[in-house]
């Protein structure tokens, strides 16, 4: 048998179907968009047909991420902590801080030494530290989202970006570009400014090595390299840091199965 | 449970509309007297005649008229309560009480006496130290000066017609501390949202007409004794105001059972200590100043992180939810070292940075869905 984890996100959507003894059979990620229910019905069907499994042959289904209630045919919805929690354990079982940097939330999540989640921190009162101020500041210095970190990595002077709103971000931004700053030290400056804010979050639950970082953010190197100077410690990183969400969830569905099928 | 009809529908249709009852006995001549804060020693006001409400502020919606006048880091709840008040959706109080509590209430207070002059105010300064003999002699004399200006505004307060009002919110605390011990020992009797509904309607509705409801209620639910059946993860929500049922109702759908609060807008509102000093001022006054966990006071050798640990262990309880409005500068200063406290004791916490006069959303869902994974992962 097989199990899906699906974790529908405010960026991406993501399925990982794994089988019956942990491994990865498939994944898929494809943007969430506005039809939310469109994207989970794409990645489920595409993840069976990459690995040319019929439904009847999936035991459980498990889904999280913010859009976790609309997924149909779901054995359980389950919160993006505990799934978090449970792929970056399953990918590297010394993990004790979890932290993920979506497309509009940011989380710390402690972990116990059996992989449990012990506590949690989350963005609450807004968005600037997640994915999403990337993006904005990425169209705003004409830079590709994937290039934001080599870009980043070549300055030697980063800027200071010291607004915490992303809008006044942009703003200070272009005020930068107008004063001649050199791009790469501003987009240099930016990823700073995401590690700076997530610390705030990783200092209130207390950070412990190993530190693994999840979500899409985590593929930026130069934010990365920030997180770990900043922390003293060097971080994993998935080598799809965007499924590890996804991956938890089917690994939740393979426990909720076999426990079905005693 | 209990089910539709009963004294339950009637304090869930008292909070759907939270000053409907208010606005009816105003219309119908009655004195009504809003109130801020459970500090309000609410019998003197009875005793002159009036209604006191509570003032929770909003259910939902913006605060345009407010924002003009306070600085962006007041929280929701006194932002809506004066939004309200400008928007005049407060006229039918014939006057309002400002305890001096927190900053915000206090220059709150002021700003009051400025825009929303067409309803007056009284302003009683409790001591910020309580618990001393110095404190009960300056709060009393503070509800003395009270009782000059109310009965100048509104009408006389006897000392016998002020015992009977003590004698009837005793009575009604009485009784809500026996339906806290129910809960206690039989959650699965009466849901969160149940006892929320219950407690938020006894602040909106006068005490004498929500006392035979309350009366009905505890004959219904029967005593403390048999076993609970309720398995679910147990949690004690600990917190400043929240009177929108809708978050006890969330936290409880995550799959939980909300076994008791520690809210301005809950537990606190009853933890008067009964006494029986002659003159029912001081009786007021010796009442009203007990330790509790509101941060905006201090009582010599009280430690509220010790005594919200004995409690939640006395409750059972699996976790602490902070339930706190964003903005709320006393309790944010104090929440590092409860939060300590609780888990210092085993006890997992979870704080929700909530804007109590706005309904909860899916952020607030999704921390309270992770915290109860959390708890049935550990147990």
């Amino acid at each position: 048998m097989y199990y899906i984890g699906i974790d529908v996100g405010s960026a991406n959507t993501k399925a990982v179907l794994i089988n019956e003894n942990g491994a990865v059979a498939a994944y898929v990620i494809v943007p969430s968009g506005v039809g939310l229910l469109s994207a989970a019905r794409r990645v489920l069907d595409e993840a069976l047909a990459r690995a040319g499994v019929d439904w009847d042959q999936v035991a459980a289904v498990v889904s999280t991420g913010y859009g976790r209630e609309i997924v149909p045919n779901k054995t359980k919805a389950v919160t993006e902590i505990t799934c978090h929690g449970r792929g970056a354990f399953a990918l590297f079982p010394h993990t004790r801080t979890v932290i993920d940097i979506g497309g509009q939330d940011s989380k710390a999540i402690a972990l116990s030494v059996t992989g449990a989640v012990a506590g949690f921190e989350m963005n609450d009162k807004c968005a600037a530290g997640t994915g999403r101020f990337l993006e904005v500041m990425a169209r705003a210095l004409e830079v590709g989202l994937d290039r934001m970190g080599p870009v980043a990595l070549t300055s030697e002077r980063p800027a200071v970006i010291s607004s915490t709103c992303t809008v006044f971000a942009e703003t200070e931004v272009v005020s930068l570009l107008a004063q001649g700053v050199a791009p790469s030290a501003i987009v240099a400056g930016l990823c700073n400014a995401v590690a700076d804010r997530v610390h705030g979050l990783v200092a209130r639950i207390g950070v412990r090595a190993e530190v693994t970082m999840t979500g899409g953010v985590s593929k930026n190197t130069a934010v990365v390299k920030a997180m770990e100077r900043i922390l003293g410690v060097s971080a994993n990183v998935p080598e799809e840091p965007l499924i590890v969400g996804a991956l938890g969830a089917a690994l939740i569905a393979r426990e909720l199965g076999l426990k079905q099928a005693t | 449970m209990p089910e539709g009809g009963g004294p339950i529908q009637v304090f869930e249709s008292v909070c759907e509309d939270p000053y409907r009852v208010a606005r009816e006995a105003a219309a119908g001549g009655r004195s009504v007297a809003g109130y801020l804060c459970t500090y309000t020693p609410e019998e003197l006001f009875h005793a002159a005649g009036c209604f006191p409400v509570r003032i929770f502020g909003r259910d939902k919606g913006a605060t345009y008229h407010a924002d003009a006048h306070l600085p962006s880091f007041a929280c929701g709840f006194l932002r809506s309560v004066l939004d309200m008040a400008l928007a005049g959706e407060l006229d039918f109080l014939e006057v309002v009480v400002f305890p001096h509590t927190c900053d915000t209430m206090q220059n709150l207070a002021e700003i009051w006496k400025h825009s929303v002059a067409r309803i007056p105010s009284i302003t009683i300064t409790t001591p910020v130290s309580v618990g001393t003999e110095p404190a009960v002699r300056y709060f009393s004399e503070e509800i003395r000066r009270a009782r000059k200006a109310l009965e100048e505004t509104v009408g006389e307060v006897s000392d016998s017609l002020l015992m009977k009002s003590i004698a009837l919110y005793g009575a009604h605390r009485e009784r809500m501390h026996r339906l806290y011990e129910v809960r206690r020992a039989h959650p699965e009797r009466l849901s969160g949202r149940q006892m929320m509904a219950t407690v938020i309607a006894s602040l909106l509705m006068p005490r004498e007409e929500h006392l035979p409801h309350l009366d009905a209620l505890l004959a219904e639910l029967g005593g403390v004794s048999g076993q609970t059946g309720d398995d679910r993860p147990t949690v004690f929500v600990v917190g400043n105001t929240c009177h929108n049922l809708d978050y006890v109702s969330m936290i409880e759908d995550a799959g939980c059972v909300v076994v008791e609060d520690d809210l301005c807008s809950g537990y606190r509102a009853f933890a008067m200590a009964a006494r029986n000093e002659r003159d029912p001022i001081d009786r007021l006054a010796r009442m009203y100043l007990v330790g509790t966990s509101c941060p905006t006071k201090h009582q010599p050798g009280w430690d509220t992180g010790k005594d919200l640990v004995e409690k939640a262990q006395a409750l059972r309880a699996e976790g602490v939810v902070f339930l706190l409005t964003k903005f709320c500068e006393p309790w944010g200063f104090d929440y590092p070292h409860l939060k300590e406290a609780f888990e210092g004791a085993g006890l997992p916490t979870l704080l929700a940075a909530i804007e109590c006069n706005q309904p909860p959303g899916e952020s607030f869902r999704g921390r309270i869905s992770a915290f109860i994974e959390m708890l049935q992962t550990k147990s």
